[in-house]
């Protein structure tokens, strides 16, 4: 038996979860939520790297829908509900594939009846408006991860890829972790500076995910996680999910993405200007600069080192399908994750081994979540604190 | 009402044999209705304890929002509603409203609705002997049966939908029942835009009632016209007996008694009238242009409106109900006022919204596309 059929009839008992996928944020962009003009009952591959058909090729049990929204514009609660609303149209569309999924015990239900079990994660502080009650009605709809922030800081905790301001989580940005865990919302790390992910493993009592980091001692970019902070979750319980993207895992792709972006704004253009004059100085790039391509073993190379320093038992997987332009070869879309199981067989990884990796480790954890919350709701009442009280 | 038993029986004193438990006779609505005496206000008692009110506007939710320290349990003077005062005035349940101050607008009012919302799931969470959440007429019942005070959720202003009907979906998962049309800027003088129909046909799908106090009459016929549920008026009285712009010409209400909504008087001096007996006399005039089967009540307490003499706060229920007595109101009429109708209302609505997911997709329309 190749390692790709042991890798399929492993998924098959203990399929993945995938911590995230930008599917609702592709389907508002391209087609304003219609659902009948991406119909992912038939094949998108012209359009999307997610449909049913790729999700079963993948093996896929358990997927966390982004309800992502850009931090840039007003209105990113509001936004924010209407991509809660995409997600739960996608579920009642399509009963037999897709199942709703509230806790540990909805995820194995799902598993059971071979259907995915589908989350919600939201991916960004900004979506509740620095409001607790707003978190709370968030979690009320499904949302079980919430990403402290994106790309930018929001007003209470650093953005990973922004210039410090707090230093990390500030006493509002505390004040929402606990909060967070007296829901039983998974408190997600993935995005935020280095500095939010250690205040955030010293404020919280549950255990954190990281919904798609890689290894920044494998590959140095902020996105990725430093080794002092994945040597801390055996001791919070956490799990932090590998991503995929190119341009955070491979290191030539992240200093291509640099030079890239330097030719950018060497033209006069911002660095993700998508207007025909901009990409066509980007092809012209490219054209003299051919791009590096990430592979299998780039991804295998991450989560060998993220085992090393964090353990087996708080490793996933997280691939950000559309929500990245480019994907490594061989993970080109959601069904490739037998290639990467494959690789890790080849690698000498056991069958346990990936059990933990693909489903065990990502159900534990919103299983603790929930017992979390059930210890803390009978201990004190929800937070109404505000930001100016708090941060003043 | 049902009252809740602290305590199911007393153990034996040691050496005594355990007394079988004696059944409270059975209390059957026959028996309510037949012995009501003959003093108004002690019929009105025995009436209402058999057919509590379903108030249809409380301001609550905004007025605790601003207390640091309330107990609805035990008794309340900041506000006008608290439970000992519900259970004296026999109310059953009631609708919460998550109406916004002024100023307000935009994804704000979106944040803040959402942090009514919570805050009304908190306070009833809070106040587990006393209250319950109720999302349709069935849940009414159970929590009644149960010796507690419904509450509903709605109405929430039009402003709290974004001009997105993915809100409204995601509202009315977290139970909102009633949205009031007026402000919207798809329900204008004009009367309903396309966009303002495509709300209201993706209200019928969801089971959310419309409501139209506040509206223009380009709106309410519009409304009645397009509505396949019953629509609502949660606070609109008699404008031929008085003049607010909130109050319902006498042509309106015949429309909306042959349409089979709801009008919902509120008990305030300014759209009723200073006394008990200026209320009944809009209820009087409602009940005859629209039918008994399309007028109910609206305490409209903890909102900031001065209610009529006698009227003060949740607790004085029956005195209107005294007053409607004297009056020679039949009980049944009476127990439409107080509960039936709102029952119907909701029920009905529930029953379109289950035809209509047979029939209908959940709309994606945009209001850019429909209206601009």
């Amino acid at each position: 038996m190749s390692f790709l059929d042991e890798a399929r009839a492993l998924l098959a008992d203990f399929p993945v979860v995938d911590g995230h996928n930008d599917l609702p944020w592709a389907l508002r962009e391209q087609v304003r939520y219609d659902l009948d003009a991406r119909d992912i009952a038939a094949d998108q591959s012209a359009h999307l790297h997610t449909d049913l058909a790729r999700l079963r090729a993948g093996g896929v049990g358990a997927q966390y829908w982004s309800v992502y929204v850009r931090s840039d514009l007003p209105g990113a609660l509001t936004a924010t509900l209407e991509q809660i609303d995409c997600v739960r149209q996608l579920i009642d569309r399509h009963p037999s594939d897709l199942r709703a999924a509230l806790t540990a015990a909805d995820m194995e239900a799902a598993r059971a009846e071979g259907r995915i079990a589908s989350l919600m994660g939201a991916e960004g502080g900004h979506s509740i408006d620095n409001s607790l009650g707003a978190l709370r009605r968030l979690y009320a709809l499904g949302v079980r991860y919430m990403t402290l922030t994106h790309n930018d800081n929001i007003a209470w905790a650093d953005s990973a890829t922004d210039v410090p301001a707090v230093g990390g989580l500030s006493a509002f940005g505390r004040e929402v972790v606990r909060e967070m865990n007296r829901e039983g919302m998974l408190v997600d790390l993935s995005h935020v500076a280095a500095t939010t992910m250690r205040d955030a493993l010293d404020t919280s009592v549950a255990p954190v995910v990281f919904s798609h980091s890689s290894s920044r001692a494998v590959c140095d970019h902020p996105r990725n996680i430093p080794d002092d902070v994945l040597e801390r979750l055996p001791a919070n319980g956490g799990v932090a999910m590998v991503t995929f993207v190119p341009k955070f895992v491979l290191q030539a792709a992240v200093d291509w993405t640099a030079a890239a972006d330097e030719n950018m704004r060497a033209n006069g253009f911002h660095h993700l200007d998508t207007t025909p004059e901009a990409m066509k100085v980007h092809r012209a790039f490219e054209e003299s600069n051919p791009r590096p391509v990430a592979t299998v073993a780039t991804v295998a190379d991450h989560l060998d080192h993220m085992r090393e320093a964090a353990g087996i038992d708080h490793v996933g997987i997280g691939g950000d399908y559309d929500g990245t332009a480019f994907t490594p070869d061989g993970l080109d879309d959601v069904s490739g994750y037998p290639n990467l199981i494959a690789e890790l067989l080849d690698r000498g990884w056991s069958s346990t081994d990936v059990a933990k990796l693909t489903w065990q480790n990502a159900v534990r954890v919103l299983g603790a979540a929930e017992d979390v919350a059930r210890d803390l709701r009978a201990k004190r009442g929800p937070s109404n604190a505000t930001l100016e009280q708090l941060d003043g | 009402m049902a009252e809740l038993q602290d305590e199911l029986h007393a153990t034996a004193e040691v050496g005594e044999l355990d007394r079988p438990v004696a059944w409270p006779e059975a209390e059957s609505l026959d028996a309510v209705e037949t012995d009501l005496g003959t003093d108004p206000l002690e019929q009105a008692h025995a009436f209402l304890a058999g057919h509590p009110v379903a108030d249809g506007y409380s301001g609550l939710p905004w007025a605790l929002r601003h207390l640091p320290w309330f107990d609805l349990e035990l008794g309340e003077s900041a506000v006008d509603t608290d439970v000992p005062r519900m259970r004296e005035g026999h109310v059953g349940s009631l609708f919460w409203s998550l109406h916004l101050p002024e100023g307000l607008a935009g994804d704000r009012a979106v944040g803040a609705t959402l942090e009514q919302l919570d805050l009304v799931k908190t306070v009833v969470h809070a106040h587990p002997e006393g209250l319950r959440m109720a999302h349709s007429a069935a849940e009414i019942t159970d929590a009644q049966y149960c010796g507690r005070v419904a509450v509903l959720l709605g109405p929430a202003g039009a402003d709290a939908l974004g001009d997105s009907l993915g809100i409204l979906r995601a509202l009315h998962t977290l139970g909102l029942r009633v949205l009031t049309l007026s402000g919207a800027s798809w329900a204008s003088e004009a009367g309903l835009t396309r966009f303002g129909e495509e709300v209201l046909r993706e209200m019928n799908r969801l089971g959310v009632l419309a409501d139209l106090s506040g509206t223009s009459e380009a709106t309410i016929s519009r409304a009645l016209a397009a509505s396949k549920a019953p629509v609502l008026f949660t606070r609109s009285a008699a404008w031929a007996l008085r003049p607010h712009p909130a109050n319902l010409p006498d042509h309106v209400l015949v429309e909306l008694g042959a349409a089979k909504g709801l009008c919902l008087v509120p008990l305030t001096a300014e759209q009723a009238g200073p006394s008990v007996r200026d209320v009944a006399d809009h209820l009087d005039h409602v009940r005859a242009l629209a039918g008994a089967e399309c007028v109910g009540l609206s305490g409209t307490y903890d909102s900031g409106a001065a209610h009529p003499q006698d009227l003060a706060d949740a607790s004085c229920y029956p005195y209107l109900i005294a007053e409607l007595f004297s009056r020679g109101w039949p009980e049944t009429d009476l127990a439409l006022l107080t509960s039936g109708n709102v029952q119907r209302v909701l029920r009905s609505a529930d029953f379109t919204a289950r035809a209509a997911q047979q029939r209908r997709e959940p709309s994606t329309a945009k209001i850019a596309e429909l209206d601009g």
